[in-house]
């Protein structure tokens, strides 16, 4: 592309600017973080909407889902916050720590974070499928105690917590239990 | 509570109670011979299901109104499984910086004694699900809800805070979040700056299950429809009454008691 500015073609400056803009742009791009989709792809070929609406429009869809479901009842799981999370986000990262909304790599912070966005959805929403059927909130694997765990804190887990783990680390999110 | 106590029944009279109640919670007449757990589900698995799933594009409608008929009498431990089943449903009660009277709270149980007879029960106390709920009433901004079917819930999307729902509720039913909370159960969503309390397992009813403490106490709670006259909790209380506590309130609540 660069090599065309040394050899400017007749229509001239306009042709000019349109491609140094299309450089300047492409250098731009590889600036902008890239949501991780590997999780989703994973499960479906496809998002709830197309690919486009849903980069733009995700936050209308979720906004009249959640009034919908709250106030009249309605549970159709197309455009369902559970559900975004359930096919996005995987639980841990390969190295079996835990992902919440807060790091950057958590599929909804990725871009939010790179715009600027505030959301407070997930102070109440989980941000990860829930890992296993643990009947203690908050279980050994939240944020906290986990990152006791590795720092070498006192907090115990136990075996099965540990498998659940090193089940989940690798690879896809297929043991994730689903109430 | 009072009225309850100047209801108290003859020894007779209770097994009468019971043998209702055991009719209408079975749906059958003939079930002298038999072990009260295992006929209970067998028999409403016969019969028709307490919560029919509606179409998950169909809003819920005030056809139906939930209601809950408790027999204290059959609970056995006044209610604590029915806690502790909705603990680990809601995920509530663990909250790591909570003191414990912090700590929120979406059913309880609450012990009674006639100081005088020092006749006692215990009952499990949760949202009552009032028919012309104090919450609503005083909600500032239309989070505390009654949904077409009765059920009274939070809509903590648009819940400030302001607690005044949880002094109006004459059943203390309400609690306050008070600290940023991770990993919350996914069909439960609860957070710090909002009231919450017993939704009567919104999601559950929504999908055809009936709440996680009806579930855990079978051979003592009828979850239902109390606008379907042919529902086993309509009949059931047609047949036994159910007690309302603070009835002098005349909030027509949706959760009934036997034996209190
Ligand atoms: C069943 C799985 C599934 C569900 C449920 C789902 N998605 Fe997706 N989503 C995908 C897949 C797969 C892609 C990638 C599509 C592609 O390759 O073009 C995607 C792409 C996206 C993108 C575009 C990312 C980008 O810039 O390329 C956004 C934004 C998004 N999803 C948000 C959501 C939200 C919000 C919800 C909930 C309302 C949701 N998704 C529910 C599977 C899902
Ligand atoms: C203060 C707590 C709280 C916050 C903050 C919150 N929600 Fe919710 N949300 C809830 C509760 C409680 C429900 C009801 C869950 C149910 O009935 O199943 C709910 C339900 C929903 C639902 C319907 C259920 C589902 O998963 O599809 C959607 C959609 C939703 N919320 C979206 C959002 C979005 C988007 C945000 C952020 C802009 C948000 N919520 C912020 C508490 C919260
Ligand atoms: C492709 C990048 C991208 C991904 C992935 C993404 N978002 Fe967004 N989101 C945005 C942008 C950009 C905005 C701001 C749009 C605006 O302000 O016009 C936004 C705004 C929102 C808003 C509205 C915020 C407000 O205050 O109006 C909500 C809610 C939201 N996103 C939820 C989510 C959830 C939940 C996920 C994960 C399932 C997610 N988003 C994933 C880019 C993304």
């Amino acid at each position: 592309m660069m090599l065309k500015l040394f050899n400017p073609p007749v229509s001239g400056g306009r042709l000019l600017a349109a491609l140094l803009l299309a450089g300047l742009l492409a250098a731009c791009d590889a600036a902008v973080p890239q949501p991780e989709l590997g999780v989703a792809r994973a499960k479906a070929d496809q998002c709830v909407e197309p690919t486009g609406d849903m980069r733009r429009n995700h936050m209308q869809y979720l906004l009249t889902h959640r009034d919908e479901t709250v106030i009249e009842g309605i549970r159709t799981t197309q455009h369902s916050l559970v559900e975004c999370v359930n096919c996005h986000v995987a639980p841990v990262r390969a190295d079996g720590s835990a992902v919440h909304y807060p790091d950057k790599d958590h599929f909804c912070a990725s871009c939010h974070t790179y715009a600027g966005v505030k959301i407070d959805c997930f102070q109440c929403h989980a941000d990860r499928p829930q890992v296993m059927d643990n009947p203690d909130y908050p279980h050994p694997l939240s944020a906290n105690r986990y990152h006791q765990l590795a720092s070498g804190g006192g907090t115990t887990v136990s075996l099965s917590d540990m498998l659940a783990v090193s089940g989940m680390g690798s690879g896809s999110t297929a043991g994730e239990v689903r109430p | 509570m009072s009225d309850g106590l100047q209801q108290v029944p003859q020894r007779n009279q209770v097994d009468a109670y019971r043998r209702h109640f055991m009719a209408a919670v079975t749906g059958a007449a003939t079930l002298a011979t038999l072990a009260p757990g295992v006929i209970l589900r067998e028999a409403s698995a016969a019969t028709r299901p307490d919560v029919t799933a509606r179409p998950p594009e169909q809003p819920a409608t005030s056809v139906v109104r939930w209601g809950m008929l408790i027999d204290t009498a059959r609970l056995g431990d006044g209610g604590a499984a029915m806690v502790a089943a909705c603990r680990r449903e809601h995920g509530w009660g663990h909250d790591p910086r909570a003191s414990p009277e912090q700590q929120p709270q979406w059913v309880r149980t609450v012990r009674v004694t006639d100081k005088l007879t020092q006749h006692s029960f215990t009952l499990p106390v949760m949202c009552q699900h009032c028919e012309h709920p104090p919450c609503v009433d005083v909600c500032p901004t239309g989070a505390s809800m009654k949904r077409a079917d009765g059920i009274v819930q939070v809509n903590k999307h648009i819940c400030i805070g302001c607690r005044y729902c949880m002094m109006a509720c004459p059943y203390k039913a309400r609690s306050f979040v008070h600290e940023p909370l991770t990993d919350q159960r996914p069909h439960s969503p609860r957070g710090m700056g909002t009231v919450e309390s017993c939704n009567l397992c919104v999601h559950r009813i929504d999908t055809g299950r009936i709440p996680a403490c009806a579930e855990a106490a079978p051979q003592a709670v009828i979850f239902g429809d109390l606008n379907d006259p042919d529902s086993r909790i309509s009949q059931a209380v047609q047949a036994l009454g159910g007690t309302q506590i603070r009835a002098d309130l005349d909030l027509n609540t949706g959760v009934r008691y036997l034996n209190i």
